[in-house]
């Protein structure tokens, strides 16, 4: 669809397929008693990104493909808000246990992606993170952080 | 015949207490994941294979691989169902497949036949799924007995059909199509090298030396490539959903579409079967079939019972037929069989020409599963229309932090590590970007499943002929394959060549 994407993607997919085929070349090539050595799969497979993605590249320029507008606007607010809230719910998982984490990101997560109804959040929030971590850990006996460790749990 | 005593034993493991009861989970959580908004087939299977994972944790390992696989087919088929229910009710489809079904469906949803539609999709989808298991017996025995004379050359160069087969046929770009191939192949490569011991790409970084796990890949491509899609994308008004109305349809109904039902079921198993050609393929046949064979053609697209009957049967008996290749051949024809295939693979279950010999329970038990779960589907579907239209309602301000919640637990669960999660969210942004630029994501995962695979093969076959690459081309069925898969690749180039200026016009 977008020329501009596909040509930066090639971009990073080349240098993709020189970094496997540079890093195949420092793995040692044979071992004791196989013919072909770790190295020749994964060297062979950049060589292929390589190619392809000059093709991709090369086509580009040359496909006639109108660019195509879409112009409706993205929600990049609530989508930062969640993004953030997901990496620093991962983050603090094992510091301040399931639990607490999970209700913490779904009340992040509800009110980022619409504001209001506090009442509905919290409970929702609360019967979710309890009711998975109920069901995993005292169902079907996994094990999970349940909660902050510095509390001994 | 021996298939049929096979199929037997299978009924025997299907209908042992605990897999009826995950069939019935699988349809009934398969059919609200396909009606929710925002997650399809696809996603639904890579989010529920952790949570099954640990529902089966305690059993035997073949057992629980049997458990699992059936449990997810039954949300494959479940959310293929599901999917059209919003096709009919809102006029959103819930995947590619379900699209056809919007033409006639959502008219006759607005003309206030929308309960019947659905009924009429849900008993053609049963009888598709009848006739896709029957299509299943008969062809399993013949594939699994010509695969007894496999050996690594032979792998090797069928995995490559798969791999050829998938990029060809699929996504709009070749070039894109096996860029993601690659790809998924290079992740494959990343970690300890099983057969020297030797670490490749980890950087001496611990984590990585598992390599990086399919599960990972699947559920961050798919289901969170799909939250950030709905995040980004999704206006907040939607359509309103139509009225249901009556269910039972009437006996006129029922007739006329009847032998729609059985040419789309045929139709879409044997579309299903070819690899790469999947179900959405085989719902425009269906539907273009229906229209040409009908007397009065103009009645399509103002709620034509056949329009309904015709593509729903097709899609359903693709989805039975793709199982065909994944399970004997171990070359997925659609994304979501490539996910059930890795899905196999975590339970060290090699799907291929040997499943049928080395584990006849999970392969039968599945084939007799399908049959029990479209019974439930239909059972299910009748009665529960009603319910199942609420939940075309929830809103996704609840539903999308669900999601990233339930696969944040699910990966943590099954992989116990936080680095595996910041490559969830890593792949989930990944899957996003690709797809909205029309990269295809199913053979990312399909490489990340294959390549081990493939690699393994390779150089058992040039260990056993001391490093002579000729073997491939010297044995007869290698050679086959080899061909098959050069054609596939040559073949869509030099159509292109020939109409260069209608194919950019036909992007459908």
């Amino acid at each position: 669809m977008s020329k501009t994407f596909d040509r930066y993607a090639s971009l990073v997919f080349m240098a993709l397929g020189v970094a496997f085929l540079v890093g195949s070349l420092q793995i040692a090539s044979a071992t004791y008693g196989a013919e072909v050595g770790p190295d020749i799969f994964p060297m062979a497979l950049g060589a292929v990104m390589i190619l392809l993605s000059i093709r991709l590249f090369y086509g580009t320029f040359r496909s006639s493909q109108t660019e195509e507008t879409e112009k409706s606007p993205l929600h990049l607010k609530r989508f930062f808000i969640l993004l953030a809230a997901s990496v620093l719910y991962v983050i603090c998982l094992e510091i301040i246990g399931y639990l607490l984490a999970t209700f913490l990101f779904l009340v992040i997560g509800f009110q980022g992606m619409q504001k209001g109804k506090w009442l509905t959040t919290l409970l929702v929030a609360a019967g979710f993170s309890g009711g998975i971590y109920y069901l995993f850990v005292e169902v079907m006996k996994g094990t999970l952080p349940g909660f902050p460790t510095w509390l001994g749990g | 015949m021996e298939s049929l005593e096979y199929l037997m034993k299978g009924f025997q493991i299907a209908l042992q207490w605990q897999n009826i009861l995950f069939a019935f989970i699988g349809v009934f959580i398969g059919t609200c994941v396909g009606t929710l908004p925002g997650i399809g087939p696809i996603s639904g299977v890579a989010l529920l294979i952790p949570v099954t994972a640990t529902m089966t944790g305690g059993m035997p390992p073949e057992q629980a691989a049997a458990s699992s696989i059936i449990l997810l087919a039954g949300i494959y088929y479940g959310a293929m169902y599901g999917g059209s229910t919003t096709s009919i009710l809102l006029n959103t489809p819930g995947d590619s497949a379900a699209v056809v079904t919007t033409l006639d469906g959502y008219q006759m949803a607005k003309q206030g036949r929308a309960g019947q539609a659905l009924a009429i999709s849900a008993i053609a989808s049963f009888s598709a799924g009848i006739i896709s298991l029957i299509g299943m017996v008969l062809l399993s025995e013949p594939l699994s007995n010509l695969a007894l004379h496999f050996g690594p050359a032979e792998y090797f160069s069928l995995m490559l059909l798969g791999l050829c087969a998938v990029s060809g046929l699929a996504g709009k770009s070749m070039t894109k199509a096996l860029l993601m191939t690659v790809f998924g192949l290079l992740i494959g490569t990343i970690g300890v090298d099983n057969v020297s011991g030797i670490s490749r790409f980890t950087f001496d970084y611990p984590p990585l030396y598992q390599g990086v796990e399919f599960l990972t890949v699947a559920v961050g491509l798919f289901a969170l490539g799909e939250v950030f899609k709905t995040i980004l994308e999704r206006k907040d008004a939607e359509g309103k959903v139509a009225e249901v109305g009556t269910i039972l349809p009437t006996r006129q109904q029922l007739k006329q579409s009847a032998a729609p039902i059985g040419r789309g079921s045929v139709l879409g198993f044997l579309v299903g079967v070819l690899p790469g050609a999947g179900a959405t393929l085989a719902t425009f046949f269906a539907y273009i079939m229906e229209r040409k064979l009908h007397k009065d053609p103009d009645r399509f697209g103002k709620g034509a019972v056949e329009g309904v009957a015709g593509p729903e049967a097709a899609n359903n008996g693709a989805s039975g037929g793709a199982m065909i290749p994944m399970l004997t051949l171990g070359i997925p024809g659609s994304g979501t069989t490539a996910v059930l295939l890795g899905a196999l693979v975590m339970y060290n279950i090699q799907p291929g020409p040997l499943l049928f010999e080395e584990h006849p329970t999970v392969a039968w038990g599945l084939i007799a599963s399908m049959f029990i779960g479209n019974l439930f589907l239909l059972i299910l579907n009748l009665p529960l229309i009603r319910m199942f239209t609420k939940i075309v309602d929830t809103p996704i301000k609840y539903l999308i932090p669900c999601i990233i919640a339930i696969s944040i637990f699910g990966v943590y669960a099954v992989q116990v590590s936080t680095f595996d999660l910041f490559l969830l969210i890593g792949f989930g942004l990944l899957g996003y970007l690709l797809a909205r630029h029309d990269y295809p994501l199913a053979p990312v995962v399909l490489g990340v499943v294959l390549g081990p695979m493939i690699e393994n093969n390779m150089r058992r076959a040039l260990t056993g002929s001391n490093g002579d690459w000729l073997i491939f081309l010297q044995k007869p069925i290698s050679l086959t394959f080899l061909i098959a898969s050069l054609l596939l690749l040559v073949v869509p180039l030099l159509l292109q060549m020939r109409k260069p200026k209608q194919n950019a016009t036909e992007a459908m």
